[in-house]
């Protein structure tokens, strides 16, 4: 099942955590810092968004 | 939604790295548990963005297994804050014994840190201008704290409670006491009236009463046969080193599980296995949870 379809939303973390300066986003789950800190007390609306920016992310990165 | 006092951030990550409790507010800037060494960089970066240019003046640790204090070196070396350990693991700190310290035992990493002060069941300490009282949780880690902030109904829970279980009873595979200390501290848990629980690990939660029932039937069910412990912890270690490398070669498994103290340990006190069937065995268990993938002689870390 897709993550961002369940609820509780999991997180993305694969601990592979480590920022990017290039992009500014973990290379493990492809989340900003800001996204990162605040997933621990946010909604499931918030959640599945970062879900949503993720995928839109992924996929940029595979045109580059 | 998780309800916190604004003066309390969460960074919540997988499971190589503890959660990270950041206080704010008009007192000192305190940081509680500090993740796993590898992932140190980020601890700082996070620890840093959210402190919007103020210092982190506190230091704080439940427990001192790898994935709770492998971030205090990079800490201390930014910001020198005070760090406060459980009383009970201050001279092997000071000495820096890493046999004592489990960091051989488990063949995690951590780089040597320092302490300014020690922290005892039952001290008090203010944090995010909210009080925090220090309790004992042995089980998991012997010598583990937990904090309970009673005006907020908030549980630090450590390793003593997670919404699904708790962490590895790890006196339990050297052969020392665990399941009773195990079961007292949930039943101390149990007696606070928690209505929030930030565990070491996982998302926050606030079923608290259904939590509770979950680990009292696992420590149960652990207890009613020890080697079911065993079992748990050697495919708990495996998937941690796995989650630290990303992969193994295969064949080099029997030797690292004879080399790795406390799963040797446990082979040899609980388990009828060759530490070769062992391995076997474990790589199998991790695959058929989706855990781990065998690709060309490889073990390959995968998430599920």
């Amino acid at each position: 099942m897709n993550p961002e379809i369940q609820t509780p939303v999991p997180s993305p973390c694969i601990s592979l955590c480590e920022m990017a300066p290039d992009t500014g986003l973990c290379r493990g789950c492809l989340r900003t810092i800001d996204e990162i800190i605040g997933w621990s007390s946010a909604g499931d609306d918030y959640k599945r968004a970062v879900w949503a920016e993720i995928r839109r992310r992924e996929a940029d990165m595979e045109f580059k | 939604m998780i309800d916190l006092p604004a003066t309390m951030r969460v960074f919540e990550r997988g499971w190589l790295s503890s959660n990270n409790i950041l206080f704010t507010g008009s007192g000192p800037t305190a940081l509680i548990d500090s993740g796993y060494l590898i992932h140190a960089d980020q601890t700082l970066a996070l620890v840093e963005h959210a402190l919007e240019g103020r210092p982190l003046e506190r230091l704080i640790n439940t427990h001192l297994h790898s994935d709770h204090c492998g971030g205090n070196a990079a800490l201390q070396a930014r910001y020198g804050c005070h760090t406060s350990i459980p009383v009970a693991e201050a001279d092997k700190v000071r000495a820096w014994d890493e046999e004592a310290l489990s960091y051989k035992a488990t063949g995690q990493q951590c780089q040597r840190f320092g302490f300014d002060a020690t922290l005892a069941p039952g001290d008090t300490l203010v944090l995010g201008g909210l009080s925090w009282q220090a309790l004992g949780a042995p089980g998991h880690d012997p010598h583990s704290l937990i904090f309970y902030c009673a005006s907020e109904g908030i549980l630090i829970s450590a390793d003593a409670l997670w919404q699904n279980g708790f962490g590895v009873i790890f006196p339990e595979l050297a052969g020392e006491s665990g399941f009773a200390e195990t079961r007292a501290t949930l039943e101390l848990i149990a007696t606070l009236d928690a209505r929030l629980v930030i565990p070491g690990h996982g998302a926050p939660f606030t079923d608290v009463k259904a939590a509770l029932g979950r680990a009292f039937s696992r420590v149960d069910f652990l207890q009613a046969d020890p080697k079911r412990n065993a079992e748990n912890a050697i495919k708990v270690m495996l998937k941690f080193l796995l989650l630290e490398r990303q992969q193994f070669a295969l064949a080099t498994l029997p030797a690292m599980f004879e080399q790795n103290p406390v799963i040797e340990g446990a082979r040899r006190r609980y388990l009828d296995l060759s530490a070769a069937d062992l391995a076997t065995w474990a790589v199998r268990s991790l695959v058929r949870a989706g855990a781990a993938r065998e690709v060309d002689g490889l073990l390959l870390n995968h998430e599920m």
